[in-house]
């Protein structure tokens, strides 16, 4: 994963210094060259991290990068998030996180119907009366309904 | 005129507006995603239907209380309530897993108390003095504070493979900063043809989502917070640590100093204040694993900025920071012009907002103490249910910035993001460092490249630029001599073996 990760910048590196070459005249000797310093030490930082990750290998024992302790409920958590983001426009804040809310906390251990009514309504009026009613913030609306 | 001012400042809604105000300001600052700048502006045409000495009083107090407040969910959550309170969570959070976040919240409100008071006290006395020093920085000075702010990756390494991802991953915030619009011909840069990044990728939903979510996330493997609850039954009330004066008062000048600087904000107050106690301690190799000193230096660094960012803006209508300006548009609005006048005609009403200041202090830190233990708690919470309504809070202040759905999408992209790159070994504080000082690092770089008609000698030799190299090599010698005999001692053991 280390070296997927150091290739992947090495490539930002490449394309970001070549990207430089058209931008326009007068600030090529500006921002350009400010981009261009970016781009080069990033690159040279990548093939010395390289050479130091090949040095690691060469003296200790490969390790698998475990990304979550728990995978299932990590994996389940950005899903329903990213799904949250999603339906916030079509249904609105209320709906899509009255949604969000009681699943989230049920796919992560919680078991109690009072405890999953009770946090999601009482975070629902917090917000309503803190974020909408007294703070004036804006939040995403249904355009659906 | 000070009096006078005393006067009008001890009546009964002038008070009422201190502890409404910083109260608020506690509130929004704890809540990752509303900042003090959105707190402020929000409130002046709040401000309309009162006195000015009111209004400015509310907003003074909401600024003050919310400096503070980004510090308690930074404990307590990893959660930063504003992009200043970035160095706290790194030490303040691990002190929570160690069960002891009511005293990191305890070192938190004093220290914050001791930097907001002492840089009010500067304001009151030196006002004018300071406003003409801070007109004598530009943009090679703009760039070397960048550096200097920068410089603190250096000191986050203990050895070279960390080093080297340190800088990678503080060189990647730089290079996401450069997304959005060229400060110079403003032309579009990386932006996709989305409208939504022409003015770059917002930080803050960035901050939620590499602090934040990444840590929710983390955190789905784990019961609670406290990695052993057992032995825990209350939150303890523990005495102060020893020993943290110097680092306060440390954080307190570093703030009041980098405040005054036009445009420089408390993160880099904050971050600053970090780095210069992380290279003053006896004990540096703590620091990331639940260090008060670094709080304290932070905290004091934070709330140093109120009263130093005020400075060039009451005395010459140039706002210190984002908060500031919105504060300054109260000002006008109440036909209050910064400058001489308000010293004198409308002394006492400036003077009294000063004072009020004072009170805004005294007033977090009652309510920071009295309450720590119960804010605390949450730290007790089950994650089965914190989880969820963090992540909702979370994704709420994304989208609440710029009324956005991109930016929530950035915040879960790069808490996924942080996810991976902590687990191999880079920097999220780096990361994010690179983020906020990117465009103050290349609009200064470029403005005095264009001052200096191409030539780098302009960064070299100006006194305040000089001065400033000697405080970046003070700060980068020791850790990178540190790294170099570490990397001898290790060929020579080699070697032996």
């Amino acid at each position: 994963m280390e070296l997927l990760l150091l290739s992947l910048f090495l490539l930002i590196a490449i394309l970001l210094y070549r990207s430089t070459a058209s931008f326009p005249e007068m600030v090529q000797g500006s921002t350009a060259t400010y981009i261009r310093f970016l781009a080069v030490s990033l690159g040279f930082l990548c093939l010395l991290e390289v050479v130091l990750w090949l040095r690691k290998q060469e003296r200790a024992e490969k390790k698998e990068l475990n990304l979550a302790a728990s995978p299932r409920r990590f994996w389940a958590l950005l899903g329903l998030m990213f799904g949250y983001s999603m339906l916030l426009e079509p249904l609105g804040f209320y709906l899509a996180s009255a949604f969000f809310l009681p699943v989230t906390m049920f796919i992560l251990g919680t078991r109690k119907k009072p405890h999953l009514i009770l946090t999601s309504a009482g975070v629902l009026l917090f917000v309503y009366l803190v974020f909408q009613k007294l703070l004036g913030v804006p939040l995403p609306e249904s355009y659906l309904f | 005129m000070i009096f006078d001012a005393l006067q009008s400042l001890i009546a009964p809604i002038p008070l009422f507006a201190v502890f409404l105000g910083t109260v608020s300001g506690v509130l929004v600052g704890g809540m990752p995603g509303l900042t003090a700048t959105m707190a402020v502006a929000l409130l002046i045409p709040v401000t309309f239907a009162l006195e000015p000495l009111t209004g400015l009083i509310l907003m003074g107090g909401v600024y003050c209380g919310a400096m503070y407040g980004g510090s308690i969910p930074a404990i307590l959550l990893r959660t930063p309530g504003t992009p200043a309170a970035v160095a706290t969570a790194i030490e303040g959070y691990p002190m929570s897993q160690q069960g002891h976040g009511g005293l990191a919240l305890k070192v938190s409100v004093i220290s914050s108390f001791v930097g907001g008071t002492f840089s009010v006290f500067v304001l009151l006395l030196v006002a004018p003095i300071l406003a003409i020093f801070a007109l004598t920085f530009g943009p090679p000075e703009y760039f070397l504070l960048a550096i200097l702010g920068l410089v603190g990756i250096v000191s986050m390494a203990d050895d070279e493979s960390r080093l080297v991802k340190a800088l990678i991953s503080g060189l990647l915030g730089l290079i996401i900063a450069v997304i959005g619009t060229d400060p110079i011909s403003g032309m579009l840069r990386y932006t996709m043809n989305m409208t939504d990044l022409y003015d770059g990728v917002a930080f803050m939903p960035a901050l939620i989502g590499m602090f934040s979510i990444s840590q929710m996330l983390e955190l789905t493997g784990v019961k609670s917070i406290i990695s052993d609850t057992s032995s825990l039954k209350k939150i303890k009330r523990e005495p102060f640590p020893k020993g943290l004066k110097k680092f306060v008062g440390l954080g307190s000048l570093t703030g009041t100093v980098v405040g005054i600087l036009p445009g420089e904000g408390a993160t880099i107050a904050a971050f600053l204040s970090y780095n210069f106690a992380r290279r003053l301690s006896k004990k540096p190799e703590l620091y990331g694993k639940g260090n008060p000193e670094g709080i304290a230096a932070a905290e004091a660094g934070n709330n140093g900025c109120v009263g130093g960012s005020l400075i060039p803006t009451l005395t010459l209508g140039i706002p210190g920071n984002s908060v500031a300006a919105a504060l300054l548009g109260g000002l006008l609005v109440h036909g209050l012009i910064p400058g001489p006048e308000l010293f004198t005609k409308y002394g006492v009403m400036t003077y009294a907002f000063i004072m009020s200041l004072f009170l805004a202090n005294i007033v977090f830190l009652l309510v920071g103490l009295f309450m720590a233990p119960y804010f605390a708690r949450i730290s007790l919470t089950p994650t089965g249910l914190l989880i969820p309504v963090v992540c909702l809070f979370s994704i709420l202040g994304s989208y609440a910035m710029n009324n956005s759905v991109l930016d929530i999408f950035i915040a879960l992209i790069c808490g996924i993001s942080a996810v991976i790159l902590h687990r191999t070994g880079f920097s999220l504080g780096a990361l994010i460092l690179g983020l906020i000082l990117g465009p103050i690092a290349e609009t200064g770089f470029a403005q005095a490249l264009i001052m200096g008609h191409g030539s780098y000698a302009i960064f070299f030799t100006r006194p305040q630029a000089i001065a400033l190299w000697i405080v970046i090599l003070l700060l980068l010698v020791p850790p990178v001599t540190q790294i170099i005999r570490q990397h001898l001692s290790q060929n020579r053991e080699g070697a032996a073996g």
